[in-house]
């Protein structure tokens, strides 16, 4: 685990909604989450959970039809609900910044590199553009592209899946971000390349001294990089505590029916079959009441129809079952 | 000869493309597909690995008929797959493929996407197909009200269940399956991925089954085939070639693999960042440029694919003279 930092982004019961035919879809329902500098907290679960509408929320990038609520929602102390259209703009690209999933559509195609990196940087009026040209080549160095200063006259299309997505990763960090978050960065990319940013990622959320909220429904990348993990599902956030406690001890049927689901190599013997979870997400549209999970848990109970509290355990372990103690283990 | 033939047999395949459009631009060849020698065994399952552009997809075409070798041949039973009539060619292999949601057409219902082949190919009456469909959905794990459901319907796991079912309806010997669960949830991945391993029991299928997850390849290969820029690079018995690689680059694609497990942390990349291009493939050993086992041999010569000791075929300068270079038994990295 990093020391523990300042805490930077707090948020606390944060609500989406988006009118649907038929009613209101409750997509994030009373998230939870924060992240200090310097720690790496990763978002996971499945898609429709609700993982990437908070990161938009957290931004304030979500659609203008989708309405957020929150208790609390705080960058560095400042509150965010209240901050105003313009205050928000120079926030964000400045002291927070987001790394999109996929390189090729965030990029603009008509505009080279160089235009797209530097554009952030004298926006914010960080320096003239021989700053930003200066800062440009460095971090497109740094994160590991050759002959930097000839790539920012080069256009999006003439670079590999790999190599746009440090491009994006470069332009993330221009203005020095206290908070990046990247959704489902490497889910476009090969597996080799996808290590090289990871890599990338969490080297330099450590020089920089950032946080990092990292969404992604992959659970080998959240076990390998996050400090702190927060396992979503339908809207929830389910369980949520130190990467090595969710992974080693899952206090949620959910967590470790979707741990059971993953081929292991050395672990899953060929022709052995994996677990599954039955059943399907129920329908955010309308007013749920209990627990999300029960419709697919092994261990439902009568009980669980009715609002579910959240339980803490130690370092920060938190998870919303009604279980007793005991660890679950893997069905046999 | 041997008494019966391998369901699907390659012979030296390659597939070359001419690219280059516009006025100006020169005509250059790509070469998708490069000498592949590769066979599959009635009710065996090959894994095929690699990354994007190696040339996996391309293979997976011509093997279904969709696409022509420029050279070599594609023998499925022991018969050129050009010299099978359609019907013919379809009880013997079908398709997978990665999407489910562009796999299927939208404006028919499942009855109908799944009876197609055999409406297509005249066979049965139609009381008969829809006996057929209604045993694919039993057989798939579908219900019977699902025969009704359009594909917009359906979730993405029922949608791949659907495309499974259509496979199946001509009693095919050989599947391809080409990123079949890629598009998928986990939990959702893992019940198609039970489904195909309880069908290939049920039915005596043989896969020919293409991933970019090793972990998923390991759970449900007998062999397996590593691709690299259109040439099989390590090719042999999947406990093998997973347990013990010979190529470092199916061991870097199998440290690549992120189990979850927070012990370990990222594992260390030790491939070189060089993108490869089908369009100008490196001289000597395609992989040599990203290759951290490289030494002064690997640019001027490639390397031809032979067998290893340990079984199974490589194609690396380090396997033909063991007793030279470094140690290949470094390579291989602990998962």
């Amino acid at each position: 685990m990093s020391g523990a930092g300042d805490l930077l982004l707090d948020v606390q019961g944060l609500e989406v909604d988006i009118p649907v035919a038929g009613g209101t879809l409750h997509a994030v329902r009373g998230v939870s989450l924060s992240a200090r500098r310097g720690e790496t907290l990763c978002i996971v679960g499945e898609s429709g959970c609700g993982k990437s509408l908070t990161s938009l929320a957290l931004m304030g990038l979500l659609p203008a039809s989708a309405k957020r609520r929150a208790e609390r929602l705080s960058l560095a102390g400042e509150d965010l609900m209240s901050a105003s259209p313009r205050r928000l703009r120079a926030l964000r690209g400045d002291r927070m910044a987001m790394v999109f999933q996929d390189p090729m559509t965030c990029l603009n195609p008509s505009l080279t590199i160089g235009d797209q990196l530097t554009e952030t940087f004298l926006r914010h009026g960080k320096g003239n553009r021989r700053a930003a040209r200066d800062r440009a080549v460095a971090l497109l160095e740094r994160v590991g592209m050759a002959a930097a200063t000839n790539r920012l006259g080069q256009y999006p299309h003439q670079l590999s899946g790999g190599l746009r997505q440090r491009v994006v990763i470069a332009m993330a960090l221009m203005c020095g971000p206290d908070l990046v978050l990247a959704d489902e960065p490497t889910t476009a990319l090969d597996a080799t390349i996808q290590l090289g940013i990871l890599q990338l990622l969490a080297e330099l959320q450590r020089e920089m001294h950032m946080a990092l909220v990292l969404v992604t429904h992959d659970l080998g990348i959240v076990a390998r990089i996050a400090d702190r993990v927060a396992v979503m599902y339908a809207g929830e956030v389910v369980e949520e505590g130190p990467a090595s406690i969710v992974f080693g001890a899952p206090r949620h049927p959910y967590t470790r029916g979707l741990m059971d689901c993953i081929p292991q190599p050395g672990r899953t013997a060929p022709g052995t079959r994996l677990g599954t979870i039955p059943g399907m997400v129920p329908s955010l549209v309308g007013d749920l009441r209990g627990c999300s999970f029960r419709g697919r848990c092994p261990y439902a109970m009568p009980v669980c129809a009715e609002p579910v509290a959240v339980r803490d355990g130690p370092d920060g372990h938190a998870w919303r079952c009604v279980l007793p103690g005991e660890t679950l283990v893997r069905a046999a | 000869m041997s008494a019966i033939p391998p369901i699907l047999e390659l012979r030296g395949v390659h597939k070359r493309y001419t690219v280059g459009a516009g006025m100006l631009a020169r005509r250059r060849t790509l070469t998708a597909v490069a000498g592949v020698s590769l066979k599959v065994d009635r009710g065996e399952v090959l894994g095929l690995v690699g990354e994007s552009g190696c040339g996996k997809s391309t293979l997976a075409r011509m093997m279904l008929g969709l696409e022509e070798p420029s050279e070599g041949e594609v023998l499925l039973d022991g018969r050129p797959i050009g010299s099978l009539g359609r019907l013919e060619r379809g009880r013997l292999v079908q398709p997978v493929f990665q999407d489910p949601y562009s796999s299927l057409n939208p404006r028919r219902n499942v009855a109908a996407i799944i009876g197609l082949p055999l409406a297509v190919h005249g066979v049965g009456t139609a009381a008969e197909r829809r006996d057929a469909v209604e045993e694919m959905l039993g057989l798939v794990g579908l219900a019977p009200r699902h025969a009704e459901a359009f594909p917009s319907q359906l979730s993405g796991g029922q949608r791949q269940r659907v495309a499974i079912a259509r496979a199946l309806v001509l009693r095919p010997t050989l599947v391809v399956c080409d990123e079949p669960t890629s598009a998928l949830d986990v939990s959702v991945q893992s019940q198609i991925l039970n489904l195909l391993l309880d069908l290939r029991e049920k039915l005596g299928l043989s896969y020919l089954f293409i991933s970019h997850n090793l972990a998923v390849v390991q759970m449900l290969a007998g062999r397996v085939a590593a691709m690299y820029l259109g040439r099989v690079v390590e090719e042999g018995v999947a406990e093998r070639v997973l347990g013990h690689p010979r190529h470092p680059y199916t061991a870097a694609l199998l440290a690549s693999v992120l189990t979850p497990d927070p012990s370990l942390g990222l594992p260390e990349m030790r491939l070189g960042t060089a993108f490869p291009n089908p369009l100008s493939v490196p001289p000597g050993c395609a992989f040599h440029p990203r290759c951290p086992a490289v030494f002064d041999r690997c640019p001027r010569e490639a390397p031809a694919l032979l067998p290893c000791p340990e079984g199974g075929r490589a194609a690396c300068h380090l396997v033909e003279q063991p007793e030279g270079g470094p140690p290949p038994a470094g390579l291989v990295q602990a998962a």
